[in-house]
C-alpha cells in the first residue's frame, strides 16, 4: 500500500479558472523522502494540501481524479481518518502555534485523539527530543525564534504518530540557523526513524542531497521526476522549472562539461571537495599529493 | 512581551496553587462584599484584607500601583468629582452658587472609590496568581464549552502577536510619511485606514492558517477527548472556598438580618 | 528625481552614523556601539543572523528609532531633530512583509500614497508614480487591488511605494524572502538598475548568496556590534566570521575554503569561479 497515490489529479481553487493541477500523478512509497520542487505557483503547495486530505475537506474546489491516502479514498473518507495518519507543518511558524506553551501545543495532537493522559507525556517527551527541543516544555511561543517555532510545529505534528509527514516550504521564514536546524531534524527523521516525507521546496539547496527522490513541477504539472543524482545531473533542468540548482551540481556539472566527462554529481560539500581533492587536484603536473 | 493582558507571574504562594476555580469564586464573591458593604470604615478594611493577599501573592506594591495606575487616576477623579456634583447633606464645608462641598459627599466619594479599588485590586490578584491557561481551564470547568474555551484561549495566545503586527504595519506606514492623528478628518481617517486594513488582512490570513492547522491536529476529530492536565479541587481549595464564602454571608447576613451598619 | 550621484571619486556621506547604541524599553541592547558611513550612490549588505542588530540599526536610519546612545547623522542632520516623515523623502524603507504595507483599492493609489503623504505638489505626484511603477514593471498591474497579486509582485508594489517618495536612500529588508529564483531574479535586477542610476541601496539581509552575487559592500554585524566592514569579496574571505554571526556561506565558498591549500582562492562566491581556478589548479583528467 502506498503512502500516497495521485491519478490524474486535477484541481482548481474555488473561485480560479486555472488548473493550479493538471493531470498530475505521483506515488509516494512507505519509507520515501520525497521533495517537489518547483516556483511559486507551480503547484508544490497544492499537493501537500491533497496529500493530508486538507483538499478536498477544508479547502474548496473542483477536484478530479483519484487521491489515495494510505489506501484509502480522499473523497470516500472524513478528514479525520486522514490527519490521524498525515501530519502537516505550515509555512508560517506563527499561525501554525496556537497554544500558550510548547507542552500544550505537542499535546494537543493526541489530546483530540483521546490518547490516555500518559501516553500523551510520553509521546510529548518523544517528540520533542526528536526535534531537539527537549526541556521547553514550558516555554511559551513568543519567546521561540523561528527555528524553534518550526522544530515545535514538527514535534506537534508526531506526537500523533503519523505514518507520513508532510512540509510545505517550511524554511520559508528562518534565518540561516534555523534552516540548519530544520534540516538536521528532517535528516534524522529520514535516516534514523525511516519516516514517509513530503517535501515542498522553491529551493533545492539543502533537500535535495539527502531526499530519495526529487519530483519537478511547472505549472501545475510534474515535468520529471527522479533521485537526486538523476535529476541534478543537469542544472537546467531545474532553472527550466525556476529553481536554482543546488551550487555544487553546478559544479559537478561545468566540471564534467570542461573535462569532456560525465561522471562526476556531487550532493554535498563533502561530496565535492573528496572528488576534487581526488581526481581533479591529484593529477596536477607535479602537483600536490 | 506578553502583552499587557498577561499580569500573570509564576511565584510559590498558596494563592497561586489554588484551584482556579475557588479563585474565580473567591473574585466574584469578594466582588459582590465590595458592593454589599456602604460603610467607608469597613470597605476599607476589606482593601486592607485584598491588599493583604497582595502581599501573600508576592505582588510587589510598585507592581501592584503601575498595572492599577488607571484605576488610581479614576480613584482620584471620582474622589474629586463626587462632592462637585452632590450637594446634598450636611455639614457643607464650603459653596460657590448651585455648588456645594458637604462632608456627607465627600464620604460618599471615598466610598466608591474604596470600592472601585477594592475591585480593581481583587481582580488584578487573580490575574496575577492565575495563568491564562489555567483560567481557560477553569472556565471550561465550569460549564463552558470546550471550544469556547479554546477560542478564548486562542484569541489570548495571539493578543500580543496581533498588537506587534500593528506596531510593525504602523511603523511601515509611518516610512512613507503618514502620521497617525494629523490632518483634516479625511486625511486623519485614511491614515487609520492604512494601519487598520493590513492588519485585518492579516489577522484573516492568521485566521485561515489557524483553521488549517488546527484540522490537521485533528481538532474535532472525536466527541471525547483527553486533557493532559487537570486540575483537581484539593482539601486546602475547599477550605480556602469556605473562607470566602463565610466573608461574604456573615456580612450579608448581619446587613440584612441584624441591621449591622455595614 | 534627483539627478544622479556623482561618480564615486567624490562620494559624499549621506548617513553617518557615530558611537550609535540602541536599547529597546525593555531592557536589550540591541546596538552597543557602532560606527558607519553610508555615501551616496552605494549598494551595500548589512548582514547579520537573528539578534546581530541589523533590523535596529536600519531603522535608526530613518527615524524610526532614536539612538539612546551616539549619533546618527542623515544629510548632516542629526535623526533626532527630524520627524520621521521628514526623514521619508530622503531614506526609503521597505519592510520585510508587504502586505503590513498595501491597503488601497489600486495599485496607483497605493504607490501615490507616501509623495501625498509628504505634500509634494499633483504634477510632482504623478511623475513620481508614474517613474516607481515603470522601476518596478508594475504597468500592467496598475489598476488591479494589489492584495490580489502573487507575492512577488506585491513585494514590488511596496518597493515602487517607497521609490515614489523619492529618496536619496533605499533601505530593504529582506527583499527576496518567500521569492522564487525568477522572481528574485527580477527584482534584484530592478535594483541594480536603481542603484545604476545613482540611488543608495541598503539591503537588510541573512542571505549570503544574494549579497555575493550583488552587493559592493558588506557590513557584518553581531550581538549590536559591527563584526567586519568591507567589499563584498572581502566577506567570503574569513568564514569564522560569517560563522561568528550565525551566517552561513553559499555551499561554493565552504567548498573553496576547504581546497585552499590547492592554490584555490578562498572568496570565491559562484560555480563558475570554482570551475575557473580548478581547471587551472588540476589537471587534465581524461
Amino acid at each position: 500500500m502506498r503512502a500516497l497515490d495521485l491519478r490524474n489529479v486535477k484541481f482548481s481553487y474555488r473561485g480560479s479558472d486555472v488548473p493550479a493541477l493538471d493531470n498530475v500523478s505521483l506515488e509516494v512509497e512507505k519509507g520515501e523522502f520525497v521533495t517537489v520542487l518547483g516556483a511559486n505557483g507551480s503547484g508544490k503547495s497544492t499537493i501537500c494540501m491533497l496529500a493530508n486530505g486538507l483538499i478536498p475537506h477544508a479547502i474548496q474546489g473542483d477536484l478530479e481524479g483519484i487521491v489515495r491516502i494510505f489506501g484509502l479514498d480522499v473523497k470516500e473518507h472524513e478528514i479525520a481518518e486522514f490527519t490521524t495518519k498525515v501530519g502537516m507543518v505550515f509555512q508560517e511558524p506563527e499561525s501554525q502555534l496556537f497554544c500558550m506553551s510548547v507542552e500544550e501545543e505537542v499535546a494537543f495532537g493526541p489530546e483530540n485523539l483521546a490518547v490516555p493522559r500518559d501516553e500523551i507525556r510520553e509521546r510529548v517527551e518523544w517528540a520533542l527530543e526528536l526535534v531537539g527541543m527537549k526541556g521547553y516544555n514550558d516555554r511559551s511561543p513568543f519567546s521561540l525564534s523561528g527555528g524553534e517555532k518550526q522544530r515545535v510545529a514538527i514535534a506537534a505534528a508526531l506526537s500523533m504518530r503519523p505514518e507520513m509527514l508532510v512540509l510545505d516550504e517550511p524554511a520559508y521564514a528562518l534565518d540561516p540557523i534555523g534552516r540548519i536546524g530544520l534540516y538536521s531534524v528532517l535528516k534524522d527523521l529520514k535516516e534514523k526513524h525511516g519516516m514517509t516525507v513530503l517535501l515542498a521546496e522553491r529551493d533545492a539547496e539543502e533537500a535535495a542531497a539527502f531526499s530519495d527522490r526529487l519530483v519537478l513541477m511547472k505549472g501545475g504539472r510534474i515535468i520529471e521526476s527522479g533521485p537526486p543524482r538523476l535529476m541534478l545531473r543537469d542544472p537546467e533542468d531545474l532553472r527550466a522549472i525556476g529553481v536554482n540548482p543546488p551550487q555544487v551540481a553546478e559544479v559537478a556539472s561545468l566540471l564534467n562539461t570542461r573535462l569532456m566527462i560525465s561522471r562526476f554529481s556531487f550532493l554535498n560539500v563533502d561530496e565535492a571537495e573528496k572528488a576534487i581533492v581526488d581526481e581533479v587536484l591529484a593529477l596536477k603536473p607535479g602537483g600536490r599529493q | 512581551m506578553t502583552g499587557f493582558v498577561d499580569l500573570y507571574t509564576e511565584a510559590d504562594t498558596f494563592l497561586h496553587r489554588m484551584d482556579p476555580r475557588v479563585k474565580i469564586a473567591a473574585v466574584l464573591l469578594l466582588s459582590i462584599l465590595a458592593f454589599l458593604l456602604s460603610s467607608l470604615y469597613y470597605l476599607l478594611v476589606l482593601l486592607a484584607f485584598i491588599f493583604l493577599l497582595t502581599y501573600l501573592a508576592k505582588a510587589t506594591m510598585s507592581r501592584t500601583m503601575f498595572a492599577l495606575k488607571f484605576v488610581l487616576r479614576l480613584m482620584v477623579l471620582i474622589i474629586v468629582l463626587w462632592p462637585l456634583f452632590d450637594p446634598s447633606g450636611t455639614p457643607v464645608l464650603a459653596s460657590l452658587g448651585p455648588v456645594k462641598i458637604t462632608v456627607p459627599a465627600i464620604v460618599r466619594g471615598l466610598t466608591s472609590a474604596v470600592r472601585v479599588g477594592c475591585l480593581a485590586t481583587v481582580w488584578y490578584i487573580l490575574m496575577f496568581t492565575t495563568s491564562q491557561r489555567d483560567l481557560v481551564r477553569a472556565l471550561v470547568k465550569l460549564g463552558l464549552r470546550f471550544d469556547f474555551g479554546l477560542t478564548l484561549a486562542i484569541s489570548l495566545r495571539f493578543f500580543p502577536t496581533f498588537i506587534s503586527t500593528i506596531d510593525s504595519i504602523t511603523d511601515a506606514q509611518r516610512a512613507r510619511g503618514m502620521e497617525l492623528g494629523r490632518g483634516r478628518l479625511f486625511k486623519r481617517s485614511k491614515n487609520y485606514v492604512s494601519v487598520l486594513v493590513p492588519a485585518i488582512v492579516s489577522a484573516l490570513r492568521t485566521a485561515d492558517t489557524l483553521a488549517l492547522a488546527l484540522q490537521s491536529r485533528a481538532y474535532g476529530a472525536r466527541s471525547d477527548r483527553t486533557f493532559l492536565t487537570e486540575i483537581k479541587m484539593r482539601g486546602t481549595d475547599y477550605a480556602a472556598l469556605s473562607v470566602v464564602l463565610g466573608l461574604l454571608v456573615v456580612p450579608l447576613v448581619a446587613k440584612y438580618f441584624f441591621s449591622v451598619p455595614l | 528625481m534627483i539627478p544622479s550621484a556623482p561618480s564615486s571619486m567624490t562620494r559624499e556621506k549621506i548617513v553617518s552614523i557615530r558611537g550609535l547604541k540602541f536599547t529597546y524599553e525593555g531592557g536589550v541592547e540591541a546596538i552597543r556601539d557602532v560606527n558607519l558611513d553610508i555615501r551616496y550612490g552605494e549598494y551595500i549588505a548589512i548582514v547579520g543572523g537573528n539578534g546581530s542588530g541589523k533590523t535596529t540599526l536600519a531603522k535608526n536610519m530613518n527615524g524610526l528609532l532614536r539612538p539612546t546612545g551616539g549619533s546618527v547623522a542623515v544629510m548632516d542632520k542629526p535623526t533626532s531633530e527630524q520627524k520621521v516623515a521628514a526623514l521619508a523623502k530622503i531614506v526609503g524603507y521597505a519592510f520585510q512583509n508587504p502586505d503590513h504595507q498595501l491597503f488601497c483599492s489600486s495599485v496607483e493609489e497605493e504607490v501615490r500614497f507616501g509623495p501625498t503623504n509628504l505634500g509634494y505638489p499633483d504634477e510632482a505626484i504623478r511623475d513620481k508614480v508614474e517613474k516607481a511603477i515603470e522601476a518596478m514593471n508594475l504597468g500592467q498591474f496598475r489598476k488591479l487591488p494589489p492584495l490580489t497579486l502573487r507575492l512577488g509582485e506585491r513585494r514590488r508594489v511596496s518597493i515602487a511605494s517607497v521609490i515614489a517618495m523619492d529618496p536619496q536612500v533605499l533601505i530593504l529588508d529582506e527583499p527576496t524572502t518567500g521569492l522564487d529564483a525568477g522572481e528574485s531574479a527580477e527584482l534584484m535586477h530592478r535594483l541594480k538598475r536603481l542603484n545604476d542610476e545613482g540611488k543608495t541601496i541598503i539591503l537588510i539581509t541573512h542571505d549570503m548568496k544574494l549579497v555575493a552575487e550583488h552587493a559592493k559592500r558588506v557590513v557584518v554585524m553581531a550581538r549590536g556590534k559591527v563584526l567586519l566592514d568591507t567589499d563584498a569579496r572581502g566577506a567570503f574571505s574569513d568564514l569564522e566570521i560569517l560563522r561568528q554571526s550565525s551566517l552561513e556561506p553559499p555551499a561554493v565558498t565552504q567548498l573553496a575554503h576547504r581546497l585552499s591549500a590547492y592554490d584555490i582562492p578562498r572568496d570565491i562566491v559562484s560555480p563558475e569561479e570554482l570551475v575557473f581556478h580548478l581547471m587551472r589548479a588540476g589537471g587534465d583528467i581524461r
